[in-house]
């Protein structure tokens, strides 16, 4: 069985920051891996630790920059990786979800894996469609926000807790092969371990530019365009109320009646 | 300072480990007076109960630079713990430099897995800085079982005293000779003294023990008799690395922190991190650990290397840091103000944690003694 990761790294802006034309300023970024990555990470491994023969492959879109995001993945115990880009992806303003979800599907057509995982969303670009839009192209059955997994490989189903709003959970039954989408909090994603570490260094991690996947820059071509960025004006109207907390019930309850809240 | 790739990613997982882990709990495990076994636990899961073991016995083996920067990024979460992991490390080190194999293969993989936990046992009521006082003996007896030895005596300030289920002990076999023994934690005559009441460091577990007639075969001696004393030097020479960058870890704990509130804190109509003697301060606090940060990288590398200035270079090392964690806690208290004296900031335990840096293997003074030695005789 193999199962393939979509495995983004992300970029994180620091509390205070500035916006250079359509972007972030590159020295308020700091690069992590997604935090919904990290769960289907999690969840692969803990396949391949509890089955016989399962390999994980992880496949992630970025520049050299995301390696030692990617060596994380691969110290928790992602056998190999993959990793895309040349300089036509160098180039491209804005990968969109449908420029992703093509690039993911040559991955898949070459790896053809029985499962795909990828995180619900991305903490940084939040789209929230590139798993599906995946399962879409390649044509796979697909599930979204999936917050328990019970895998029948043998049968090849996967039993599935998909988390809806308002606390409703739906349970589905998926054949595979399948993509799904992971949500927070299926598993507890663990701390990649010194020696884990120290054999990620050693495991292949292949990069690919879109020639090798029989993809050209037309694939770059997008409907989506950004065309600003900014930060909301907010109004925020804050009491603080400091001292022991007597003064404190006390400055609560001035405000209150001045505001008409309470009478007295 | 250029770390390998493995090096910087051992970095980040045992910073973010310290960060999401080990510093919710501090103040609590301080306040209790308690070891944090579920940290421990956690500690062992990533490997770092195994560093200074050989991968043959399943440890980690790290080198001297991957051994600072562990050490470093766990006293980042607390003292208390850098302080426990690095005297087991001190017990595994012993084990898997002087120990024959089948002392080896007894000890090392179970201690790699976390437990038994290791505990050193140098130090003594009446002898400190000059362990060739010590007065705890290891009689040499034939008895039914074979050969044994007889421990008498009493250790003084032992780190994992209780929590220990192993121990190194230092003794005198003859007068003026002091030889190397392992000694199992459920031997008949070994009792664990009340824990100290301390200053800091008040989660780490420190002990006194005593030794009644205690026998253990002869095949636990670790070193020849009378090679005890140098092996113990040569073991804590390279463990004062592991203190050097602890006291890094803690002090950049106390900048980080004085960072903070030094934005957040507003007198006189701002922050006074914009008052300039404020800023100065946090200049030399970043600035003497970097310094610091640098003499313990050097020294782990000279360690690596086996040059001759090792040693000396760790006594820089373990001297400066140390005393910049002092420094640096002092001044992170002073720019919290009258809050940084209370229990209710970090600082205030950082400020009675790092005083133990300039004690413990080998104080100050002594560092000094080695480092001059180098240069005048
Ligand atoms: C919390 C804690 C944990 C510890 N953990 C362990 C442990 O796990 N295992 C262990 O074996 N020990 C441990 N120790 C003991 C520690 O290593 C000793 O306390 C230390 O070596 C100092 O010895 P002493 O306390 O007897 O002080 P002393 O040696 O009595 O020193 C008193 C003062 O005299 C100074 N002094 C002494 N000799 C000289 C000299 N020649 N030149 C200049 N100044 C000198 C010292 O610098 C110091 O200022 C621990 C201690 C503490 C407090």
């Amino acid at each position: 069985m193999k199962i393939l990761v979509t495995v983004k790294e992300v970029a994180e802006a620091e509390d205070d920051f500035e916006i250079d034309g359509l972007d972030i300023d590159e020295r308020y970024l700091e690069y992590d891996l997604n935090e919904w990555d990290d769960y289907a990470v999690e969840e692969a491994v803990t396949i391949a630790e509890d089955g016989d023969d399962v390999e994980v492959v992880s496949v992630t879109i970025g520049p050299e920059r995301a390696e030692e995001t990617v060596r994380m993945a691969l110290a928790k115990g992602v056998d190999r990786a993959i990793r895309v880009w040349d300089d036509d992806l160098e180039s491209a303003d804005m990968l969109d979800v449908g420029t992703k979800a093509d690039i993911l599907a040559a991955v898949v057509e070459e790896e053809d894996p029985d499962l795909v995982f990828s995180g619900v969303q991305a903490n940084d670009d939040g789209f929230g469609a590139t798993g599906v839009a995946l399962a879409e192209v390649v044509d796979m059955e697909w599930g979204a926000v999936v917050n328990d997994l019970d895998l029948d490989a043998e049968g090849g189903v996967a039993h599935v807790h998909r988390e809806l709003e308002g606390g409703v959970e739906e349970l589905t039954d998926i054949e595979l092969p399948a993509v799904l989408t992971i949500q927070t909090g299926i598993n507890e994603p663990r701390y990649a371990s010194l020696r884990g570490i120290r054999q990620a260094q050693r495991k292949p991690l292949d990069v690919q530019g879109l020639g090798d996947l029989g993809l050209d820059a037309s694939v770059l071509e997008s409907a989506v365009s950004r065309t600003a960025m900014f930060e909301p004006e907010s109004e925020s109207d804050v009491t603080v109320f400091e001292g022991g907390a007597e003064e404190e019930a006390g400055q609560l309850a001035d405000l209150l009646r001045d505001k008409g809240v309470v009478e007295g | 300072m250029q770390l390998t790739a493995e090096q910087e990613a051992i970095r980040n997982v045992v910073r973010e480990f310290a960060v999401e882990e080990i510093q919710p709990v501090a103040e609590e495990c301080d306040a209790n007076e308690e070891f944090p076994e579920e940290v421990w636990d956690g500690l062992a899961e990533l490997d770092l109960t195994g560093l200074t073991v050989p991968e043959e016995y399943g440890g980690f083996d790290a080198d001297p630079v991957t051994y600072a920067v562990v050490n470093e990024a766990v006293a980042y979460g607390t003292l208390a713990v850098a302080t426990a992991l690095s005297v087991h490390c001190l017990a595994t080190s012993c084990i898997a430099e002087f120990g024959d194999e089948a002392q080896k293969e007894r000890w090392l993989p179970e201690m790699v897995s976390g437990r038994p936990v290791g505990a050193f046992c140098l130090s003594e009521p009446g002898a400190g800085s000059n362990p060739a006082q010590m007065t705890t003996t290891a009689e040499r007896v034939s008895g039914p079982a074979g050969d044994e030895y007889v421990i008498d005596g009493d250790k003084q300030w032992i780190t994992n005293g209780r929590r220990a289920g192993v121990y190194i002990v230092f003794a005198k076999t003859a007068p003026g000779e002091i030889t190397q023994f392992v000694v199992p934690g459920d031997v008949d005559g070994l009792s664990v003294g009340e824990p100290e009441e301390k200053l800091g460091l008040r989660a780490s577990d420190t002990t006194s023990l005593t030794f009644d007639d205690v026998r253990i075969p002869a095949e636990n001696r670790l070193t020849p008799e009378g090679e005890g004393l140098s092996s113990a030097l040569s073991i804590l020479t390279g463990g004062r690395i592991g203190i050097a960058a602890q006291s890094v870890g803690l002090a950049q704990d106390a900048l980080d922190r004085a960072v903070d509130y030094a934005q957040e804190r507003e007198q006189f109509d701002g922050p006074i991190a914009d008052i300039q003697s404020i800023r100065h301060k946090l200049a030399d606090m970043h600035t003497n650990t970097q310094a610091s940060r640098l003499l313990v990288h050097d020294a782990a590398r000279q360690k690596a290397e086996g040059t001759d200035g090792f040693p000396t270079a760790a006594s820089m090392a373990k001297y400066t840091a140390s005393e910049t964690a002092m420094d640096v806690t002092n001044e992170a208290v002073q720019i919290h103000g009258g809050y940084g004296y209370t229990r209710e900031f970090d600082v205030e335990r950082l400020y009675r944690d790092a005083k133990i840096l300039t004690i413990y293997e080998g104080t100050s003074q002594i560092q000094k003694t080695i480092i001059a030695r180098s240069l005048l005789d």
